[in-house]
């Protein structure tokens, strides 16, 4: 069995290299207009020149810190408020249908609303990605909170389990699964937003060039604005699920 | 009635732990531990009233192991309920130690029959013993010591480090046993605690039971649909009636300890209870 | 009180505390607006035809993206999902062009297409077809092992296998994913035309909010969250119509 994984995994790196390879090869034969079809050397070729240029880590570091301020605040928010929202109830027939409501609506389509309260600033740009990506954790905070099997409240509250303790050991660890679970779906929303509130407001970041790009035929150097932004998505959403893995390390054992 | 313990030769030394006449005298004189007083409990209003439980009268003695059987709808599920705290009567009051409850206590633990939804599955399973330890800030060793003392005795010192989702079921219950007597409460209130496992742990759990409740003279009140359970256990049962839940009869049970699987089971005492209950329950 | 009251309590209470506001203290005009004024504008709009042309126009693209992507996504999910051996080979590579978000590739889009539904259907379909492939590789790997060995004994032909047996086995799991990647696709398509493409309800959003038109604008984001409700509504029922026995599983 053992030898069986090592070929799988030899075969992946081989069809990994193959797709790369008849990238190139297309590429080089010219058969798609250059004006939109770059070669995986060119792409290679235009990141390196942005890094000399000193055109990478400025607009790398604009689009993730964008990114990360929003989503954060999208979280802290969107957790306290999901479980304020799940303490009372009685709350919870008046809450829960605005909720579903608001739950399909797009994140993006506030930006124009927010472009026009609030001008085309970072401070905005921060705004509309926080806002945006709330939804799914204060969804996921709230269907955490409410949902705590009875059992263990009553094992609590015979243990004479003060309210914030019982916050913070009991309620918490129980909602931890669902909130995860939000988190991760509001990570994908806030680099969509990041990017697209970049590209309407024109502030630095990853957005923005690829824009720029564009509009100076400089495909080379979209398609590496593009790999970039891949890399982000990838190593942002690798890290929550590493987070995710080690606190809810026992969801994985047993049974 | 006292019931006497007799040595078993040659047994483990907590076999062999005598209570001594006096005391069980002095305990039967005492004061109940606990006590309902025309409790009644009821659901709903005018037509859609039901009642489930009915002028309940009952005086459980310091240290005593009683048994409370009935068939399932009985309400023996909402007077542990009541003796816990969780719940408050209708009507009637319900005392410890002379005073009415008014919530749950630490003093009061009870065993649930559902021990996979009682523990918590993200910690592991000595952390989930030392939860009544965290509330008097008891610092980490000493916490891990305890639990792990419990453990010990409960057989599952090697799987302290565990979490409860990797245990099998009648190990899972021993968990939250052993968590209930890290309170160490007055009163051990078990809701079926058995009911999920099967045969063999369960007669283990039933020996081992009743050896920690003697050990520490804890009250313990054990509610079961299991008449020969109920009988096995006892050292006095309640048999209750259902639509409403009410008493049927009580009865003390005259059996030696310790209790033996095999042999107690064949006693013709066990048997004359048995038949003498299972006539009041199915006429019920 | 009855579950509707309760359940509009907070919306009418927002709405009627917002509109005696702006009665009463003034709001101007450029910054907030009012309920009223947004009801009247949004009137105006559907009558006028604009709001339900840009709807059309934003549905177009959003339902072309979402049927190639739902097409793309079961055509590769299945034989990866049949076979864990490709699934090892290709996977990582798929791995690895995931984390790339659609919008990324709007320029390139641009490049391609230029402006229109074509640009609009390919960032879509892109968005729409992760998800319809993850639920698919997972849903044809679940498949009880008995059901594909019945196919093979039968000796019947691949095509006929699929239909017949594998999709059919897969009850409304992939249909859970189709509805997941039908709300991407509305949101996607909104997203582009407020981004770059000059059609459709976004785009309509982007003029409201350049031409300093508060009402319309929200009375345009109302429509889109309706529009939006309404779409998932639609998906749920024809679910559950359709697919009565895998309610189960829909929420799992």
């Amino acid at each position: 069995m053992h030898k069986h994984r090592l070929a799988l995994r030899f075969g992946a790196a081989l069809f990994a290299i193959g797709v790369v390879a008849l990238w190139q090869l297309v590429a080089a034969s010219g058969v798609f207009s250059k004006a939109y079809f770059t070669s995986p050397s060119q792409t290679v070729d235009a990141l390196l020149a942005l890094q000399a240029r000193g055109e990478l880590w400025q607009p790398l570091a604009g689009t993730c810190l964008r990114m990360a301020y929003g989503w954060a605040l999208a979280s802290v928010l969107g957790i306290a408020i999901g479980a304020a929202l799940a303490q009372s109830d009685r709350l919870r027939d008046f809450v829960e249908p605005t909720l579903e409501f608001l739950r399909p609506l797009p994140a993006s389509a506030i930006i124009p609303a927010a472009i026009l309260f609030l001008g085309l600033t970072p401070q905005m740009a921060v705004a509309v990605i926080a806002f945006g990506s709330i939804w799914p954790v204060l969804l996921g905070s709230y269907n955490g909170f409410t949902r705590i099997d009875e059992r263990i409240v009553e094992v609590a509250r015979l243990h004479e389990m003060p309210a914030v303790a019982f916050a913070c050991k009991i309620a918490l660890p129980c909602a931890l699964p669902d909130i995860f679970a939000g988190l991760r779906v509001n990570l994908a929303i806030a680099l969509i937003l990041a990017v697209v509130v970049e590209i309407q407001a024109g502030l630095t970041g990853l957005g923005f060039n690829i824009m720029i790009a564009q509009r100076l035929f400089r495909t080379p150097e979209l398609y590496a604005g593009i790999v970039l932004l891949g890399a982000v998505g990838f190593i942002t959403s690798r890290t929550l699920l590493f987070v995710e893995r080690r606190l809810l390390r026992w969801r994985s054992l047993g049974h | 009635m006292q019931t006497s313990y007799a040595l078993s030769g040659g047994g483990p030394i907590h076999e062999q732990i005598p209570l001594s006449t006096a005391s069980a005298t002095l305990a039967s004189l005492q004061q109940p531990i606990l006590r309902t007083r025309g409790v009644r409990v009821a659901i709903g209003h005018g037509q859609d009233r039901l009642v489930i439980l009915d002028s309940m009268d009952i005086d459980v003695k310091p240290g005593e192991f009683l048994c409370i059987v009935g068939p399932s709808g009985c309400g023996k599920t909402t007077l542990l309920r009541l003796f816990a705290g969780l719940l408050l009567p209708t009507e009637g009051t319900v005392l410890f130690d002379g005073r009415p409850i008014t919530g749950p206590a630490r003093e009061r633990a009870m065993v649930f029959q559902d021990y996979a939804r009682a523990l918590l599955p993200w910690r592991t399973v000595w952390a989930n013993v030392a939860l009544p330890y965290e509330r008097e800030h008891v610092p980490h060793r000493e916490r891990r010591d305890r639990a792990y003392a419990l453990l010990e005795r409960m057989g599952l010192k090697d799987f302290g480090d565990y979490y409860p989702g990797q245990l099998s079921g009648g190990m899972q219950q021993r968990v939250q046993i052993a968590r209930c007597l890290a309170q160490e409460p007055r009163i051990l209130l078990m809701d079926e605690p058995f009911g999920a496992l099967d045969a063999l742990t369960r007669q283990a759990l039933q020996d081992e039971i009743t050896r920690l409740a003697a050990e520490r003279e804890t009250t313990v009140v054990f509610i079961t649909h299991d008449l020969e359970e109920a009988i096995y256990l006892g050292d006095r049962v309640i048999a209750l009636g259902t639509k409403p839940g009410r008493i049927v009869a009580t009865v003390d049970v005259r059996l030696v300890r310790p209790r033996h699987q095999l042999s107690t089971r064949e006693d013709s005492q066990f048997l004359a209870h048995r038949h003498h209950l299972f006539g009041l329950l199915v006429g019920h | 009180m009855s579950r509707w009251l309760r359940a509009l309590a907070i919306p009418v209470a927002v709405v009627t505390a917002w509109e005696l506001w702006a009665q009463i203290f003034g709001i101007p005009y450029e910054t907030l607006s009012h309920p009223s004024a947004i009801v009247v504008s949004g009137w105006t709009a559907l009558w006028d035809g604009t709001i339900l042309t840009a709807t059309l126009q934003t549905f177009s693209g959003a339902l072309l993206g979402l049927f190639i992507g739902v097409m793309i996504g079961v055509v590769l999910g299945i034989p990866l999902g049949l076979f864990p051996a490709a699934d090892a080979v290709v996977g990582p590579s798929l791995d690895a062009l995931r984390p790339i978000p659609a919008v990324a590739l709007l320029p390139l889009a641009l490049l391609i297409f230029g402006f229109g539904v074509r640009m609009e259907a390919l960032i879509v379909a892109i968005g729409c077809l992760w998800p319809v492939l993850l639920v698919t590789i997972t849903a044809v790997r679940n498949i009880d092992a008995r059901l594909l060995e019945i196919g093979r004994l039968l000796e019947l032909p691949g095509s006929v296998r699929i239909l017949r047996i594998v999709l059919p086995a897969t009850g409304g799991r992939i249909f859970v994913g189709i509805r997941i990647a039908a709300g991407i696709s509305l949101a996607l398509a909104i997203t582009v035309e407020i981004a770059l493409n000059p059609n459709g309800l976004g785009y309509a959003m982007v003029l409201a909010s350049q031409g300093l038109d508060p009402a319309l604008l929200w009375a345009e984001l109302l429509w889109v969250g309706i529009i939006g409700w309404a779409f998932n509504r639609l998906l749920l029922g024809a679910e559950r119509r359709w697919l009565p026995a895998t309610i189960g599983a829909v929420h799992a």
